[in-house]
């Protein structure tokens, strides 16, 4: 490893030159730390924008999924906490999950219950709006399966429908309970630990079937969305993301937009032999459904290894974003969003189904923060894209050509074996990872906890052994232009360009969300959880938690009308991994890397979980 | 280097002639299956290269036989009686001007005008869709890989190289580890290979046959063993013979086979090897989906026999000392079963 | 199969010089090979006397101790079977830090050498079988290397990576 101590010396004036020109060009960086931005209260609605007019308008104070709604939009219409009174906001109480690892779970509330999933074990507890604890659940989910969870062991939530709550255990059990007893009503084993496949995504639940997807992208796994029976647990069908059309369930009617995307077993030729059996493309994030077009959306991970050279060819169907019908898994259209990754830009984020006006039209649209740092807006029914605009500094690529959908990569970016590429920005986690952004009709506006990361990148022998890593990369991260290591960013979804933004020490790996009362709210990784005015970005009102916030605020209201918010602290994930794990960042590659960039992070938090509920 | 002379070579010189024999004997074994030489050349290139050999060569010795003539006639007349007579300065002058300046700047601008031509021939742009073949060089073993004509890697072997004959042929060079560098005599001279850097080269073969190719940067202990095969078959030959190499390994036939299967899948070997169409799939080591259809082990150290995969395997550091496979411990019988099935995979 | 040698490769032949190069790059490393093929027993594998406990613990010789080829060939295989994937240069990820003071199940090469050959409850894979005794004592020598615990290693075979120095980091404080 000498020579890899030597490549990181040479400076790379260049790109910093060239950075400099590209981040001149981008506002973001207009704003200083956490200051209100200047724009007019009168401009709002900011835009046209609507959410799909099959969304309930009518808000029932529940809080089903991590999402809040099939739309993905995260947006809750209750406006007891607003603007004027969020000052006001204490804490209710508190619950401690007796976990170190990260908490990513989005607490879901239901008929005056509340549930919440622990990273490993796997532990769901349903609590009283008293704090109090109606039953606990424990699956026993295999030790084991913490030596194959590339980013921490964490779960990012559970889903009630139907009177029973659907979620996933680390070592790729599906399970469903009974959300008033917490008995099991069936397991499901899915996945297959020697093979390096884990669970950690929230399930989508659709038309009586559960959704499931693996992890384990890091581990020379192959990809696939299954989707379970929720009455019985049976798989009805598997969707992998590699392989020859007959496994990816490409049929008669796969239509996809762009001619790159088209042709027979695209998802084999694009590899060298066999290797799309150990190629990634895990299906490890969110999922949308648009019960009127009948499409689930979601994207498949990056493939594997990390280092470029082992896989030759476009990779597919990696950083896909799928459409598929929920009853028997056939794909209707399928976009690359990038052929042949590079950099570990999972396509897994979430895609928000709004309706925005689109050259004076209003189309139906899928709005996907990408972690290329592209916001892609996409015609949901055919899979076009319309715009992809930067969120974050971008120096490894020049734009989407939106004639032919082809990202335009910079030639000399690209790492390899026995090669080093300095400055690549964003670095491997993207301008966002999985942190879900969240919509507000009433601004318009779509608000992203994301990061600001570079990060230096060096290419190794890859070898793949079941159930090791297969990555062969060397990363070193380390903050952006700016020296910030985290923004919130209040975005523009139908002008494609950010409102105002605030910038965050730390990267914001926590989600978000809006609501009726004008207020956002989010939570960083030095302990704070933060509220804001929806259509300044003002910092209305803050709180200091036990651990660093990488958990999904919710907000939901009881019986009696009282409105809630909820948010697990207990710092983790891939970013906080040098806390939750004990890593040592005198290695800057611990932590795939990350723990270059998260060196002080120790100084600011330590680990441990809690669920905090505040309320008026 | 210095401190190990000393170590190994006895400190007397050896007599002439057992030293004469050994360079002998070292060179007739390094021709092991077919000729290694530059001035046997096979293809276009390689004869390009001698052609320009054997041009300086003549060149050279033509020179040489007037320098030496010259030489006598001035010894032959030193020893006559004739007072010598002083040349004047103006003949002096010419003399050393036209026969130390011109007449060898005419001969370099031969040879520097017929060695750019050369040179402009090895390295020209190879036809847009030429087959490409990329090969890999690894402490000590050469991993190819097969291209169509779109760029996708069709099949993958080790150690041994197959070209269709009378087509030109891309190669892509690269290197793992340290640098190596690709050389088959007959056919081309040598490019590097270096980390991190992708070469390009091109052979041609004119005629069917089998070609010796060699490493010729060295690169550590093995260095001498690093050799490599470069068999030139008739293009329909070829085309049928890519297409089995692209297939995954044939499941096994017999039960000793797939008790052979399970030893491989369930020792060290799949930490290193792959055969594709099985689980092991690692890529350190070189890929033994078709093994069974080689002719050599190891780069060029032993025949591929029963007996020889046999030894290897259970000793690698007798045949190849510092070869990065390990010695693994198999009994008696999952040996034979491993063998079996190995040498099954055509 | 063997043809005979050819008249023109005679032409070629190697000068004296390279035929003693040849001879002499194969000695090097024999007496650290005749090593390898027949290493010393390996200590029992027994962690503690009982329980995790490793206070007590007394270092025992292993086959590679000290060993700088040794060393450099487990640098190697750390990288070849994916140890790094997990522990990354040595400061962890998926796995513990190898770098830092705390050996959650012992830094005595027994130990080590246990962890990798049994496993560990907590996801580290057992690699029984898989790797051949000889190359887990190699891991083992570079694993100790690593967390700086061989103290009489010669100077610069230590394999601790000192990142720290690294020019990323300083690119940190630059405001475009």
């Amino acid at each position: 490893m000498d020579s890899y101590r030597d490549f990181f010396l040479y400076p790379g004036w260049l790109l910093v030159g060239f950075l400099t020109v590209s981040c001149s060009q981008d506002s973001t960086q207009s704003n200083p730390a956490s200051s209100p931005p200047e724009v007019a209260q009168a401009n709002y609605p900011h835009n046209n924008s609507t959410s799909p007019a099959w969304l309930e308008a009518n808000e029932d104070g529940q809080w089903a999924m991590p999402a809040k709604n099939y739309a993905s939009t995260r947006y809750s219409g209750l406006e007891q906490i607003n603007r004027d009174n969020v000052k006001n906001l204490k804490l209710a109480w508190t619950f401690s999950t007796g976990l170190t690892p990260g908490h990513e779970a989005a607490p879901v509330f239901v008929n005056d219950t509340l549930y919440v999933v622990t990273p490993y074990p796997n532990t769901v507890y349903a609590l009283s709006l008293d704090g109090s604890k109606k039953w606990e659940y424990k699956p026993g989910t295999h030790q084991e399966s913490q030596g194959m969870a590339c980013c921490d062991v964490v779960n990012r939530g559970l889903v009630h429908a139907d009177g029973k709550l659907f979620f996933n255990t680390l070592d790729n059990h599906a399970i469903a309970l009974e959300a008033a007893t917490g008995k099991e009503l069936w397991k499901t084993k899915v996945g297959d630990l020697k093979r390096g496949e884990t669970m950690t995504m929230a399930p989508l639940v659709v038309k009586g079937k559960m959704l499931v997807g693996n992890s384990g992208g890091e581990m020379g796994v192959r990809g696939w969305l299954k989707a379970l029976d929720t009455e019985t647990g049976e798989l009805l069908w598997t969707a992998y993301s590699t392989g020859p059309d007959k496994e990816v369930l490409i049929g008669e009617d796969f239509r996809p937009f762009y001619p790159q995307d088209q042709g027979k077993d695209l998802g084999a030729n694009s590899w060298p032999p066999e290797m799309w059996k150990i190629g990634g493309g895990t299906v490890w994030g969110w999922l949308s459904y648009d019960p009127e077009l009948d499409l689930v959306y979601y994207g498949t991970g990056n493939p594997g290894p990390w280092n470029p050279d082992f896989r030759p060819g476009d990779n597919k169907w990696t950083l896909t974003v799928f459409a598929r019908r929920p009853d028997d898994g056939s794909a209707i259209w399928a976009y690359q969003v990038e052929p042949h990754d590079l950099y570990d830009y999972d396509g897994v984020n979430e895609s928000l189904l709004l309706d925005l006006p689109v050259n004076g039209e209003q189309r139906k649209v899928l709005v996907r923060p990408e972690r290329n740092g592209h916001v892609y807006v996409m015609d949901r029914a055919s899979g076009e894209v319309l715009s992809a605009n930067t969120y974050v500094p971008v120096n490894v690529t020049e734009g989407v050509d939106l004639k032919t959908g082809q990202m335009r990569k910079v030639k000399d970016k690209q790492p390899g074996t026995n090669r080093t590429v300095h400055n690549i920005c964003p670095a491997a986690p993207g301008g966002k990872d999985w942190q879900p952004s969240a919509y507000s009709p009433r601004t318009g506006l779509i608000y992203m906890p994301h990061n600001n990361l570079c990060m230096d990148m060096h290419g190794m022998q890859a070898n793949y052994i079941a159930g090791t890593p297969y990555v062969g990369s060397d990363v070193k991260m380390f903050a952006g232009p700016g020296g910030h290591r985290g923004v919130y960013t209040a975005w523009d979804p139908v002008a494609g360009r950010k409102v105002w933004s605030i910038k965050e020490d730390f990267p914001v790996w926590s989600g978000t969300v809006a609501t009726a009362g004008d207020i956002v709210f989010y939570g960083t990784m030095d302990r704070w959880f933060k509220a804001l005015d929806a259509k300044t970005g003002k910092l209305l009102w803050k709180y200091r938690v036990g651990s660093g916030i990488v958990g999904q605020p919710v907000t939901f209201q009881d019986k009696d009308g009282k409105q809630y918010v909820a948010i697990f602290s207990g710092v983790g994930g891939w970013s906080g991994a040098i806390v939750s794990g004990g890593l040592d960042a005198r290695d800057g590659t611990a932590a795939l890397g990350f723990a270059n960039a998260m060196k002080d992070l120790p100084q600011h938090t330590d680990k441990g979980g809690q669920l905090y509920v505040f309320s008026l | 280097m210095s401190p190990p002379q000393e170590k190994c070579l006895p400190r007397k010189s050896l007599p002439p002639g057992i030293a004469a024999a050994g360079i002998w004997l070292i060179c007739a074994c390094s021709s092991t299956y077919a000729s290694q030489s530059a001035l046997q050349p096979g293809g276009p290139l390689a004869k390009a290269i001698a052609d320009l050999f054997w041009g300086m060569v003549a060149i050279g010795g033509i020179i040489l036989f007037i320098v030496l003539a010259m030489l006598a006639v001035a010894l032959l007349r030193a020893r006559s009686k004739a007072e010598p007579k002083p040349l004047t300065f103006t003949q002096s002058r010419n003399l050393v001007f036209v026969s130390g300046v011109v007449i060898p700047a005419l001969i370099l601008t031969v040879f520097v005008i017929s060695s750019a031509a050369v040179n402009r021939e090895i390295v020209a742009p190879m036809p847009e869709h030429a087959l490409t073949i990329q090969v890999t060089g690894h402490q000590w073993w050469w991993e190819v890989d097969y291209l169509d004509t779109e760029g996708n890697h069709v099949a993958k072997t080790a150690n041994e190289i197959r070209i269709p004959v009378g087509k030109p042929v891309r190669i892509a060079l690269e290197a793992s580890d340290v640098i190596h560098s690709f050389w088959i005599p007959q056919l081309n001279g040598k490019t590097d290979m270096v980390p991190g850097k992708r070469n390009l080269t091109w052979v041609k073969a004119d005629r069917p046959g089998s070609y010796l190719g060699q490493c010729t940067e060295f690169c550590g202990k093995q260095h001498a063993k690093m050799a490599f095969t470069v068999d030139a078959v008739p293009e329909e030959e070829f085309d049928a013979w890519l297409q089995r190499q692209a297939q995954p390994a044939r499941e096994p036939a017999t039960e000793n086979e797939s008790k052979g299967r399970q030893v491989f899948l369930r020792s060290s070997c799949a930490m290193c090897h792959a055969i594709r169409g099985t689980s092991a799939l690692a890529s350190v080591a070189p890929d033994l989906t078709h093994i069974g259809s080689r002719k050599t082990l190891a780069a060029g150290t032993l025949e591929n026999m029963p007996g020889t995969l046999s030894s290897w395997i259970l000793s690698p550091q007798s045949f190849k000392p510092g070869s990065h496979m390990p010695a693994t411990v198999l009994a008696g019988e999952d040996l034979g079963n491993l063998v079996e099935y190995l040498l099954s995979l055509e | 199969m063997f043809s005979p040698f050819s008249k023109s490769a005679a032409a070629l032949s190697l000068p004296v010089a390279a035929l003693s190069l040849l001879l002499l790059s194969g000695c090097e490393d024999q007496a650290a090979l005749r090593n390898a093929e027949n290493p010393p027993s390996p200590p029992v594998n027994r962690v503690a006397e009982f329980g995790p406990g490793t206070e007590d613990a007394v270092l025992k010789p292993h086959p590679y101790m000290d060993n700088r080829h040794a060393i450099n060939e487990g640098k190697r295989l750390y990288g070849w079977f994916n140890c790094a994937g997990c522990h990354a240069n040595g400061g962890g990820g998926m796995g513990p830090p190898l770098i830092d003071k705390h050996w959650i199940y012992g830094s005595e090469p027994a130990q080590i050498f246990a962890s990798i050959m049994e496993g560990r409850p907590n996801g580290m894979p057992a690699f029984h079988g898989k790797i051949p005794e000889q190359e887990a004592w190699k891991i083992v020598a570079y694993v100790r290397s690593l967390g700086g615990l061989d103290k009489d290693l010669p100077a610069g075979a230590s394999s601790r990576p000192l990142q720290d120095e690294a020019e990323s980091d300083l690119r940190e404080g630059e405001t475009p």
